[in-house]
């Protein structure tokens, strides 16, 4: 049983000189109680995936491709649906950058306990679920623009969490948090898996991933090159991307990727990544598929 | 973290700051003015229309300190009157147009596409016209009655306000505050009610406020022209109207009493008004250091 299947999501938009190829072919699962780390640099597409779910695109983007929620498609199901059923409701998003994302003129309380309301649960639990998110009661009572970025970024978790949603999207939900916040705010995530919820956790933190997430599935380019349970990511990454990923934090050889990933509006019609690949040869051209696409894995055996 | 707790801003809409002479001075002509019309028919219980021939073009005295004018009626007496009428049309009217404008407006920044284009072309056509012409237009085709002059007003006033509802709802469309109301599920009248409505409420009623004295201008320009009130009642309008003829005789105060009264009233609501937006915008709270 899943959550949610997502089968073939492609994102595009059309500007008017070009075609920005935001996600390509992506196919995904999240079953009930697990943590799901979509990780990748800036601009790979993580935070489109996250806003065609909740059909928060702009006009100008074709979504192709099913993601079904049980019986309903929430790229299909139209606008009304949506919002009575997915949004909030089966559907939680924790938002990226959160001092935006905050109505300005309102309180935090006045949002908390508006959103419990609205979900029937108690308007007095705000404080339980400010605390639950690591936010402390007073903090409530301010004005978004007197909040710390950190300060805001609990507070818009605590709004998701506040209806309480079978799966939670949180898009790099530990941004402007130091390190015990961030801790914090992974195992609170755990915890919602571990309690029989789901999380979606899009994140450029590996090491948040490596903390918290049971799969992982990394982006490159739009496409997700490598999906696989976590443990064996981080110990044995398959794909030559996730290892120069790996090869990048500053606790493992701290070098950099050499290059620049390519423009999602003229994607290589092979691997993506083959011109920054040392294990390219001319297989590369044509494009690897299955949950490691790659022509030259470093574990072999995970191509199956 | 209780000592890291930002200081709240104290809440300062009303307050008055010593050193502002002018914002100061608005205030209390206003307020005297608003205390005068409303107390005026207990402090003053004369009937504006009675006439009284053996007491014609008096100058002011004390007895009459605005004068009397050629029917013998007192010059302050009726201005008061007329300043009632004035503010009275002034208000509702402002009211009435901002309740227009804040609809059209409303329903072209929300639903965009055609019917936005739609509306706001319509409000450019009705922009094109001299608006005290339009409002001549729409009393002359009414009664003559305070009824047909507020909507003389209201007709003609609503467009800006339409202009600024929509331009505020369009740029507010785009924030990621409204996208992430939406992710969490919020229907679009609770979206209008609790995210957008806070935003253009302080705005609309600033708006209105700055209308007032456009309004009440309105008003005595067409009982000026004498398209406003029926003669008898007095109106600021045609109380100035009436005051020409005296002038030529030298009785200069029959269309200085309500001229005046009618200047130094727009001009302190226009006062006050314009430091109310001042104080709305932070670029300019931050520049006059308020």
């Amino acid at each position: 049983m899943t959550l949610l299947q997502i089968d073939g999501l492609s994102v595009r938009f059309r500007l008017r000189d070009a075609v920005v190829q935001a996600v390509t072919d992506l196919t995904l699962s999240v079953r009930p109680g697990e943590l799901l780390a979509v990780v990748g640099e800036s601009g790979c597409g993580k935070s489109v995936l996250a806003h065609a779910l909740f059909g928060l695109l702009p006009r100008n983007a074709e979504v192709t491709g099913r993601a079904l929620m049980g019986e309903v498609d929430v790229l299909r199901c139209g606008e009304k649906r949506l919002a009575r059923e997915i949004r909030g409701r089966r559907l939680g998003l924790v938002p990226q950058s959160p001092a935006t994302a905050l109505t300005p003129v309102r309180t935090g309380r006045s949002l908390l306990a508006e959103t419990l309301r609205a979900h029937r649960r108690d308007p007095g639990l705000a404080d339980t679920v400010a605390a639950d998110a690591g936010l402390d009661a007073h903090a409530l009572d301010r004005y978004p623009f007197e909040l710390s970025g950190g300060m805001a970024q609990r507070l818009v978790t605590a709004l998701a969490l506040a209806s309480d949603p079978p799966l939670l999207i949180a898009d790099e939900p530990t941004t402007g948090l130091d390190r015990p916040l961030v801790d914090h705010t992974l195992d609170l995530l755990r915890r919602r898996c571990d309690n029989g919820g789901a999380v979606l956790l899009i994140t450029h933190d590996l090491a948040a991933a490596e903390r918290v997430a049971d799969t992982v599935a990394v982006m490159y380019a739009s496409r997700i090159v490598e999906h696989r349970p976590a443990p064996d990511v981080f110990a044995a990454p398959a794909h030559p991307y996730t290892a120069a990923l790996l090869d990048a934090l500053p606790d493992r050889a701290f070098t950099p990727i050499p290059g620049h990933p390519p423009m999602l509006t003229a994607l290589p019609p092979g691997c993506a990544f083959a011109a920054r690949c040392p294990r390219a040869d001319t297989a590369c051209a044509s494009r690897p598929g299955g949950p490691v696409a790659c022509h030259h894995p470093l574990v072999s055996e995970a191509v199956a | 973290m209780a000592d890291l707790a930002l200081a709240r801003p104290r809440r300062r809409t009303l307050r008055l700051r010593s050193g502002h002479v002018g914002t100061t001075l608005a205030a209390l002509v206003l307020a005297g003015a608003v205390l005068a019309g409303l107390a005026a028919p207990l402090l003053w219980p004369l009937d504006q229309s009675a006439i009284a021939l053996d007491n014609i073009a008096q100058p002011p005295s004390l007895a009459h300190p605005g004068g009397t004018d050629d029917l013998g009626r007192d010059g302050l007496h009726r201005s008061l009157y007329g300043l009632r009428v004035s503010l009275l049309v002034g208000l509702v009217a402002a009211v009435v147009a901002t309740v227009i404008g804040g609809l059209v407006g409303g329903i072209a920044g929300l639903l965009g596409g055609w019917p936005d284009r739609l509306l706001m072309r319509v409000v450019d056509t009705i922009s094109a016209l001299p608006h005290l012409l339009l409002g001549i237009f729409i009393v002359a085709m009414l009664r003559p009655s305070l009824g047909a002059v507020i909507l003389s007003i209201a007709l003609t006033h609503w467009l800006s306000t339409a202009r600024i509802v929509r331009s505020e709802l369009l740029s507010l469309r785009t924030r990621p505050f409204i996208d992430a109301a939406i992710a969490g599920g919020a229907s679009r009248a609770r979206i209008l009610r609790r995210h957008l409505l806070p935003h253009i409420l302080p705005k609309i009623a600033l708006a209105t406020t700055l209308m007032i004295p456009h309004a009440v201008w309105h008003e005595t320009s067409l009982s000026f022209l004498g398209l406003g009130l029926p003669p008898h009642l007095a109106s600021l309008g045609n109380m100035i109207n009436d005051g020409q003829r005296s002038l030529l005789t030298g009785a200069w105060w029959a269309s200085i009493v309500p001229g005046a009264v009618i200047v130094m009233v727009t001009l302190a609501i226009a006062a006050l008004a314009a430091r109310w937006r001042d104080r709305l915008d932070p670029r300019v709270r931050a520049e006059l250091n308020l």
